[in-house]
């Protein structure tokens, strides 16, 4: 692999980076969170903590990234020196709220590393749940971001808020999508 | 009650707490049980780092709450009930009665 120059390095190729060498160990890692929302974004949001999803444990994650060069900063955490992003493993299995798992996830080729992520509409789903669960302005802000810039499935987001609840909430998002 | 499978009874009365009152702070905990601030502040940690809670900083309080998007939330929920239901009647008034309405600044 060619010398990776962290400093300048983007949020996609760094997720690339980051799950070709776990999926080069046999671990399987799923982008969550924030770092998603740059990404289907453009980076109108960018986000600095790309949080994972994994099975696996941090004992079996560990020796993947230090080969490449990072080092445990916290129980959950690895960062690498000079770059402004780091990595957080979240709890498996990637939920929105409620008892149901999301198994169904998104494949980006990064030109470092195929990335599995969230899909955009689940990505908005997930934004949508911060925002319907505590009130987050940043999180509408975000879910706006996805849904504007992907290709989304609103009937699907709409029954899912229905279900959490959340109907006027999403009524008060649908509308802010549309307002251009 | 809970502390075999829970791991030990912090996390058991950090549950119970946040079951009962929905939101709880370490050092409120820890006088509500009078134990240890820094073993409730390491069991919120375990939590927290585990997805079951989730904490938000209001003024210079870490607030802790249930995580919304803990996948075995109702489980979670159902059990604690349970379990709190078969309390000792002695237990449940000293530890979760506590008041939680509003009362006025100022009146003793």
């Amino acid at each position: 692999m060619t010398k990776i120059n962290w400093e300048s390095i983007t949020i996609k190729e760094f997720a690339g980076i980051v799950s070709y060498a776990l999926k080069k160990n046999n671990i399987d890692a799923v982008l969550v969170g924030g770092a998603c929302v740059s990404i289907y974004s453009g980076n109108k949001y960018l986000s600095y903590d790309l949080d994972y999803s994994s099975y696996n444990t941090i004992k079996e994650i560990k020796p993947c990234l230090e080969e490449i060069g990072f080092k445990q900063t916290a129980p959950n955490r690895f960062e690498i020196k000079k770059c402004k992003f780091y990595i957080e493993f979240v709890t498996w299995p990637v939920t929105l709220g409620g008892s149901k798992a999301i198994t169904k996830f998104n494949k980006l080729d990064s030109g470092k590393g195929i990335v599995t992520l969230l899909t955009p509409t689940d990505c908005v789903k997930d934004r949508l749940a911060a925002y319907y669960h505590w009130n987050d302005p940043q999180s509408l802000e975000q879910a706006l971001l996805v849904a504007k810039n992907q290709k989304t499935n609103i009937k699907d987001i709409e029954a899912w808020s229905e279900k959490e609840n959340k109907s006027e909430e999403f009524k008060l998002f649908k509308k802010e999508l549309e307002f251009k | 009650m809970l502390e075999t499978i829970l791991g030990n009874s912090t996390i058991e009365r950090i549950l119970f707490f946040i079951a009962v009152y929905k939101e709880g702070y370490a050092k409120q905990m820890a006088d509500t049980f009078s134990i240890s601030l820094n073993g409730v502040q390491q069991q919120l940690n375990r939590l927290e780092e585990g997805g079951v809670l989730v904490s938000q900083k209001k003024g210079n309080t870490r607030i802790f709450t249930f995580n919304p998007r803990y996948i075995f939330l109702d489980e979670l929920k159902n059990l604690l009930n349970k379990a709190l239901k078969l309390l000792p009647e002695k237990e449940k008034k000293k530890y979760y009665r506590n008041r939680t309405r509003p009362r006025k600044t100022g009146k003793p």
